[in-house]
């Protein structure tokens, strides 16, 4: 649908001038470059103008304006997406950073309000002075923010006792794609009042709304932690303690497998000296001292009988730190096993975890290319790295396995995404993976932005929203 | 040769690193210039330079690497090297940066003598201190600064000693014998941190070390940061050719500056390769690793006199080289209590000295100004150039850790 929308013009650049002060826009080469790609594998798609508004007004102006005029309109936060949600029309890229305010902190609801642009570490080191904390705590944290958060329903290491984004968005401030601002939500944990229009822009990664402000619960934070590392002589026993440890009901904060190559590679990115062993598990418990003991303890138990090579606490934060440091890094340190590499993040119910592992190796092995696994195997969570030391010619065959894996994994009752989200790279599996469920969220979009303007080639394909 | 031949040629094996970022922006979060008033623009920040980068060898951003906007921008690192410590896949940023920005390098002449040249530079003026010290001190001076080398006249200068360092210890030396040191001094300290130097000299022979002075010029890390990349070749072979030397008749190169440190740990390695920089590499040890291994070895001990509290500033270079922990253990051995500040202080070896820079560095710094004053303790930093900011913009004491360390030591 080359040439359905409009070109940003010269008078268009002296609205949004008008409307924001020069300071506040750009359409610099170089910026315009920079905000054109995120942290997929994929290719550059320049916006004609950045923008970048301070306040919902300007936010909804720009829309109201943009939607008139038909100028597509992207959103980013913290650039950190893994599925292309960059400008693939041009158009006006909407920075959020500068909207990067905590606007309320209400300390004895163990709630917060803040603007999109907050960068989520930042937002919780804040948050230590009421001893509270916004846990999903995904490994792009010192760049993510809490807007994208939203937009991708992110969530992290922590999953698995605290849950995911969404089980924290109380309350949204959203402008429309034709600039119409709307409060969703409300400040109590439930209500029953009508359809959860909330939850729904939960995930739209930018294809519904803006959101403008946020309203989160917060947790306490953990009175006593501690975290150790497992290695086991085979997958099957690592992944067969996670299951164990999970369907005992045992309370761990995150149990995080790692396999043999990425052992190496987090190993060398923080200089850790970890043993060779075919898989790791990393576990870290939260609670009293008395009761992350007993969790420890139920945990060791279960690994012993495992066959765990070695067990290892964290002796004090700053080895505990170092480790997770490891695990945050550990899709991009790939890259220091092969230039090429592609991601999946797929989730399968947890019995099916060893299938899944298995049969990501076995799938690398008919394409001829490398596999590693790493994952938040406490809630089915898999990250494949399909990597291809040096072989250009490969790409094509690291995106036919990452699909063969999708679809597996959607036969067996899984999803194609766990935390980061459609976007460019998985609109191939809407369909399959909802059926006749696909249809209803494309009249959604419709409804709510029937000239498309708001993240066109996102999620949807262009032509699939306006005929 | 096309222009971008040519660019992947000077890239050499950076060219690599380049490709090798998938922009996760962990580096963002640490780097001081993508943390100001103006890193809400995305081709200021250090995610945003790679990209940069990846769009030009990629052929998107259709500009010369060596336009003058473009250049600005990558001139935003300044070499700090704390992205290193975060990067997972291992990119080189600094290095990379440095060979993209002598591509583009565009010095006038008088600057490309003086900054290849710093070190006589210094040693000339050195040799008129009070000459040399009355025109630093001068509005005049300063303008004059400004006008020839760029340097932003709001900044004081430390003052020219009436000896240098070098020429106190041939003349002072009072030991010939023991395990050997050769003192690669760096030129802050010879010209102007004389006294911490002599502090140095006097504590090693006491313990029982000889201290030579081998010829030397300038670590070079200034050259690198102006993307003056062949210069600083240059200079790095001539002061390897000459420590290797020393080491070669048994003696252990010492620094005391974390640049110096740096320059001859990492740098020179990294850009020369060759088998007699990664020697020189190996011996070459920190006046802090000294100490701690004399303090491990039950040749020092601590007098339980001092108690107070001491700020400690983190400077990049420090917590590059790896001598934090050293450093905060040898603080804490002598008795000060440690309040640990981590915001970078903007100077960035001579970024924020230049006139071009000094807002933008008194930006970076502005976090950590703020609280060194509302602390009003005082503070320990390694870097000279750090203690050059803090000085003058949060206007409180602050010394090398070596002279708050060398207070309470006792000697077996
Ligand atoms: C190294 C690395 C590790 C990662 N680890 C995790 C992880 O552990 N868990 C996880 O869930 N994800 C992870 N991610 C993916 C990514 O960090 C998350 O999806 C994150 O939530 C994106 O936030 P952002 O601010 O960077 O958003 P951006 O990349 O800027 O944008 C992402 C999407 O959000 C939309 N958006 C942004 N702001 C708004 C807003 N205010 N209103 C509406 N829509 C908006 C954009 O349109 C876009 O579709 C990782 C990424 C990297 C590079
Ligand atoms: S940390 Fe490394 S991989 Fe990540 S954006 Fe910076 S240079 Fe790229
Ligand atoms: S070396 Fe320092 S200034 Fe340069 S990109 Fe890295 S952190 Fe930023």
């Amino acid at each position: 649908m080359n040439g359905y929308f409009n070109k940003v013009s010269g008078k268009d650049v002296e609205f949004y001038e008008k409307l924001l002060g020069s300071k506040n826009l750009s359409i610099s080469e170089e910026e315009l470059v920079t905000n054109s790609i995120d942290a997929y594998p994929g290719m550059f798609y320049k916006p004609e103008i950045v923008l970048w508004p301070e306040t919902s007004e300007q936010v909804s102006s720009i829309l109201r304006y943009s939607y008139d005029r038909l100028i597509p309109v992207y959103l980013r936060g913290g650039g950190t997406g893994l599925t292309g949600t960059v400008p693939i029309y041009g158009g006006v890229l909407i920075n959020l950073v500068k909207m990067n305010k905590i606007l309320t902190v209400y300390e004895e609801d163990m709630q917060v309000v803040v603007q999109p642009g907050i960068v989520y570490n930042t937002l919780n080191k804040e948050l230590e002075k009421y001893d509270l904390f916004f846990p999903p705590d995904p490994s792009s944290g010192s760049v993510c923010t809490i807007g994208g958060m939203v937009a991708s329903n992110a969530s992290g290491l922590k999953a698995v006792k605290y849950g995911t984004t969404k089980d924290y968005v109380l309350g949204l401030e959203v402008v429309l794609p034709d600039g119409k601002i709307v409060k969703l939500g409300s400040r109590t944990f439930k209500y029953s009042t009508g359809f959860d229009l909330l939850k729904m822009m939960v995930g739209s990664q930018g294809t519904l709304g803006v959101f403008t402000e946020i309203t989160l619960r917060l947790k306490h934070l953990p009175e006593y932690i501690e975290t150790g590392v497992a290695f086991f002589p085979s997958i099957e026993r690592a992944v067969k303690t996670v299951y164990q440890i999970i369907r005992n009901g045992i309370d761990v904060a995150a149990i995080e497998f790692i396999d043999e190559q990425m052992i190496k590679v987090v190993s060398e990115f923080k200089k850790l000296q970890l043993p060779e062993s075919k898989a790791m598990l990393l576990i870290e418990a939260h609670g009293t001292e008395a009761s992350v003991s007993e969790t420890m303890k139920r945990c060791v138990r279960i690994m012993k009988d495992n066959e765990a090579v070695e067990i290892r606490v964290a002796k004090d934060i700053e080895e505990r730190e170092k480790l997770w440091a490891a695990r945050k890094g550990a899709y991009p340190a790939t890259l220091r096993l092969g230039k090429y590499m592609i991601i999946s993040d797929v989730v399968v119910p947890i019995s099916k975890l060893l299938d899944a592992v298995l049969n990501s190796y076995e799938i690398g092995r008919k394409y001829g290319i490398e596999v590693q696994v790493i994952g938040h195997f406490g809630d089915g969570n898999l990250h494949v790295h399909w990597t291809s030391r040096d072989d250009k010619e490969k790409i094509g065959l690291l995106h036919q396995a990452n699909e063969m894996l999708a679809k597996w994994v959607i036969e067996v009752g899984g999803s194609v995404s766990g935390e980061h989200g459609i976007g460019v790279e998985k609109k191939k599996f809407m369909k399959i993976q909802h059926g006749e469920a696909y249809k209803m969220m494309l009249d959604v979009k419709r409804l709510l932005d029937p000239r498309c303007i708001l993240s066109p080639g996102i999620i949807f394909d262009l032509e699939e929203v306006v005929h | 040769m096309n222009e971008y031949k040519y660019s992947e040629l000077m890239l050499d094996e950076y060219l690599e690193d380049v490709w090798k970022c998938i922009r996760c922006g962990f580096c963002n979060s640490v780097c001081p210039t993508s943390n100001t008033s103006f890193s809400y623009m995305s081709s200021k920040t250090s995610r945003g330079r790679i990209i940069l980068l990846q769009a030009y060898f990629s052929g998107i951003l259709r500009k010369p690497l060596r336009d003058r906007e473009l250049q600005e921008l990558l001139d935003y690192c300044f070499g700090c090297r704390r992205c290193l410590e975060v990067c997972p896949p291992g990119v080189r940023i600094p290095y990379m940066l440095w060979r993209a920005k002598h591509i583009g390098r565009r010095h006038n002449l008088l600057n490309k003598l003086i900054y290849s040249n710093y070190g006589s530079f210094e040693k000339l003026c050195s040799n008129f201190p009070s000459l040399s010290n009355n025109i630093l001190r001068s509005r005049f001076g300063k303008i004059l600064l400004e006008l020839l080398v760029g340097i932003d006249r709001r900044i004081d200068f430390p003052e020219f000693h009436d000896v240098s360092l070098e020429k106190w210890i041939r003349m002072n030396r009072s030991s010939t014998s023991g395990k050997r040191l050769a003192y690669f001094i760096d030129v802050f300290t010879n010209y102007h941190e004389v006294g911490l130097g002599i502090e140095v000299v006097r504590l090693v022979e006491k313990l029982g070390y000889s201290v030579e002075v081998p010829d030397q010029r300038e670590a070079g890390t200034l050259l690198l940061e102006a993307g003056m990349m062949d210069k600083a070749i240059k200079v790095a072979k001539e002061n390897v050719e000459s420590l290797y030397k020393y080491i070669m008749n048994g003696a252990s190169i010492l620094t005391s500056s974390p640049a110096a440190y740096i320059a001859l740990k990492y740098d020179y390695p990294e850009i020369l390769g060759d088998s007699k920089s990664k020697l020189v590499s190996e011996k070459t040890l920190d006046i802090i690793e000294l100490l701690i291994k004399e303090y491990e070895d039950g040749e020092i001990r601590f007098n339980e006199k001092n108690s107070g509290r001491i700020i400690y500033h983190h400077s990049c270079f420090t917590k590059a080289s790896g001598l934090t922990k050293h450093i905060k253990r040898l603080l804490t051995l002598a008795g000060y209590n440690l309040i640990e500040v981590e915001e970078c202080c903007g100077i960035g070896g001579v970024w924020g000295m230049s006139k071009k820079h000094y807002n933008d560095s008194l930006d970076v710094g502005s976090n950590l100004f703020i609280k060194l004053r509302s602390l009003s303790s005082p503070v320990a930093s390694q870097s000279e150039t750090c203690r050059i900011q803090i000085r003058n913009n949060a206007k409180v004491r602050v010394e090398h850790p070596f002279s708050y360390i060398s207070k309470a030591i006792e000697l077996k």
